[in-house]
């Protein structure tokens, strides 16, 4: 049950962080999906173990976040969660690469340990641009954006649809889950054996429910493939931003400013 | 078993991002030249929303103590059409991707294939469906359902081990990765299997009008297993071939070429435009001919520009300046941004 909960109040927040108006919230989707993939790249053509000129990408999410009035808390809770994993992954470079790198202060630092730490500052960069594009633009305006980076109508529709009902199929197990914990008070969760009756219970009731979806669809006059709007152009100010943010990644891949702003103090 | 972008090379990235567009273009295709039910697609967003609600859901193994949840490719061919099925599964994954930091953005294609190109386009024709169509009978199904999810897993679960390798970001050596990863996933597919089988054997017993139907899908009939099986592999080569590419592509291998091209080491830059940049380079670095050379040099351990002796001390120390500065950068827009928004309140 705290699964569930916890999951619709973690969209809930992204979702109320959206509906913001600052000069980020204003940029149009598209500007900021096309923003994101150019950072995204930027940050994994990095080789291994650039850990220091990985640094100054934190710049990006910094502003961003600050400019888009981002809370703080909503984007470090998932990146604890999304940081475990690379941890796993990483975790093996730090056994199977042992040779030194350099030595710093008297302490060899292994390989392992560079690139170890090169995995954990790029998966924290990731994710955050990924928290950032969705808290910053609302569910229509990114299937808006998709439609006008041509992604096919039949995509978007889906991932709206399962989008919006997410909520009510979750709403609907939780119930279904409560009433079996409160038919089996000494059970923790539901029962291997208990699972096919229970999910399947859940399909059917999803199928009726998509069917009254559809009898409502009908009624308001849907014919098997849903009207958006025109596509949005990309405003003059929508390339000005690529283009800004881009050369500024790109100045950050191929300028070390790391070890220019470090030379000026040693 | 989802990828994030943080284990994954830009070539690998787009390449399964390139097949995975494919299939999910050939899924539309299918699906509206043979759309004979408009109903579908609602019914493919609520599914789509189910499977989120049933991957929330935890149960409880019996013996183990431990729990697991369902991950439901072969459940949606099944109740669904693979080709609607792989529609809705790609949904899912960009959902999880966007709002649960689920898997990576650029790692999606990635995902798509291993969670929903295979077991949709490859276990569920291949396997369940031959089983399934004979004869519709609880047994049937139960196989069909274990057989289906666990292949389906464990080809998935090699193509994360496949697309890792070659991305090249982790030192885990294959062997030991495949070891580990694929008895994992034989387990949780046994698992996943059962509770698949369990809970189609209940949709069976209460409206078996609904596999019936997704049996009948028409468009599946046309699967040239030839033609998959083709497809697969020229997608594997065409994968050896640009991979093979980038790695060639590193310095010693460029520098060797090009001293075997002009006879020199390194290509005398006296003349012209090479030379003003240099110049320009000189004035600007702050440190000339150190960020520069310390970087290309001789570490060729981790390919291009890995942390060297002389770039570790003061790239550490401007690391760490840096992140001051960015934090404080972002820290003093907030300041400014609530001072206004308070003074424009008030």
């Amino acid at each position: 049950m705290q699964d569930i909960k916890s999951s619709i109040s973690q969209m809930n927040a992204l979702e109320l962080s959206a509906q913001k108006n600052t000069i980020i919230h204003r940029l149009q989707a598209p500007v900021k999906i096309i923003t994101t993939v150019i950072y995204l790249l930027i940050i994994i053509s990095y080789g291994q173990g650039q850990v220091s000129r990985l640094i100054p990408c934190f710049f990006y999410p910094a502003v961003v976040m600050a400019l888009g009035e981002i809370p703080f808390k909503t984007i470090a809770g998932r990146l604890l969660i999304a940081l475990p994993f690379s941890l796993f992954a990483g975790i093996s470079n730090l056994m199977f690469s042992r040779e030194t790198a350099f030595i710093l202060g008297g302490i060899a630092v292994t390989a392992g340990m560079v690139s170890f730490a090169s995995i954990m500052l790029k998966t924290a960069l990731c994710v955050t641009a990924v928290l950032i594009l969705i808290a910053t633009t609302d569910m229509n305006g990114l299937a808006y954006g998709m439609l006008s980076l041509r992604v096919p109508p039949v995509i978007v529709t889906q991932i709206m649809l399962t989008y919006r009902y997410i909520g009510v199929i979750a709403e609907e197990a939780s119930v279904m889950r409560h009433a079996y914990l409160l038919r089996a008070p000494n059970e923790k969760g539901i029962r291997m054996k208990d699972m096919g009756a229970f999910l399947g219970q859940l399909i059917i009731r999803s199928f009726d429910r998509s069917e009254r979806i559809y009898n409502a669809m009908k009624c308001r006059g849907y014919e098997g493939r849903i009207a958006y709007s025109d596509r949005e152009k990309i405003s003059l100010k929508g390339w000005a931003y690529i283009t800004v943010t881009s050369v500024f990644f790109l100045l950050l891949r191929f300028v070390n400013v790391s070890a220019l702003v470090g030379s000026l103090f040693l | 078993m989802h990828m994030s972008d943080a284990l994954l090379s830009a070539t690998v990235g787009v390449t399964m991002t390139a097949a995975s567009a494919g299939a999910i273009g050939h899924s539309i295709r299918k699906i509206t030249k043979f759309e004979m039910d408009e109903k579908k697609i609602p019914m493919m967003g609520v599914m789509g929303a189910f499977v989120f609600a049933a991957q929330m859901i935890n149960f409880t193994i019996p013996v183990t103590g431990s729990s697991g949840h369902i991950g439901g490719g072969i459940l949606l061919a099944a109740l669904l059409g693979p080709y609607h099925a792989l529609i809705t599964i790609a949904s899912v994954l960009l959902i999880q991707c966007l709002f649960f930091a689920d898997g990576g953005l650029l790692a999606l294609g990635c995902n798509i294939f291993n969670m929903g190109v295979l077991p949709c386009l490859v276990a569920y024709p291949l396997i369940f469906r031959p089983i399934v169509r004979k004869a519709m009978t609880k047994k049937r199904i139960t196989a069909a359902s274990v057989l289906a999810v666990v292949i389906g897993l464990q080809v998935g679960s090699l193509a994360v081990v496949l697309q890792t390798q070659a991305s090249g970001i982790t030192e885990l050596p294959f062997l030991s990765f495949v070891a580990l990863m694929q008895p994992i996933h034989l387990a949780i597919g046994a698992v996943e299997g059962l509770v698949t089988a369990a809970v189609l054997c209940f949709i069976y017993q209460m409206r078996s009008e609904i596999l019936e139907s997704a049996m009948r899908d028409s468009s599946v009939n046309g699967i040239p297993v030839k033609k998959v099986l083709v497809i697969l592999s020229l997608a594997a080569v065409l994968t050896g071939g640009f991979l093979s590419a980038y790695a060639s592509a590193n310095p010693d291998g460029l520098e060797w070429s090009i001293a075997g091209v002009t006879g020199e080491a390194e290509l005398e830059g006296d003349s012209g435009l090479h030379a003003m940049i240099a110049g320009i380079q000189e004035k600007a670095a702050l440190l000339p001919d150190y960020a520069f050379k310390a970087e290309s040099a001789e570490n060729s351990m981790f390919g291009d520009a890995a942390e060297t002796v002389g770039t570790s001390v003061s790239g550490i120390a401007g690391g760490l300046v840096t992140m001051a500065a960015a934090v404080l950068t972002g820290a003093l827009i907030s300041r400014l941004k609530k001072r206004r928004n308070t003074e424009a309140a008030a």
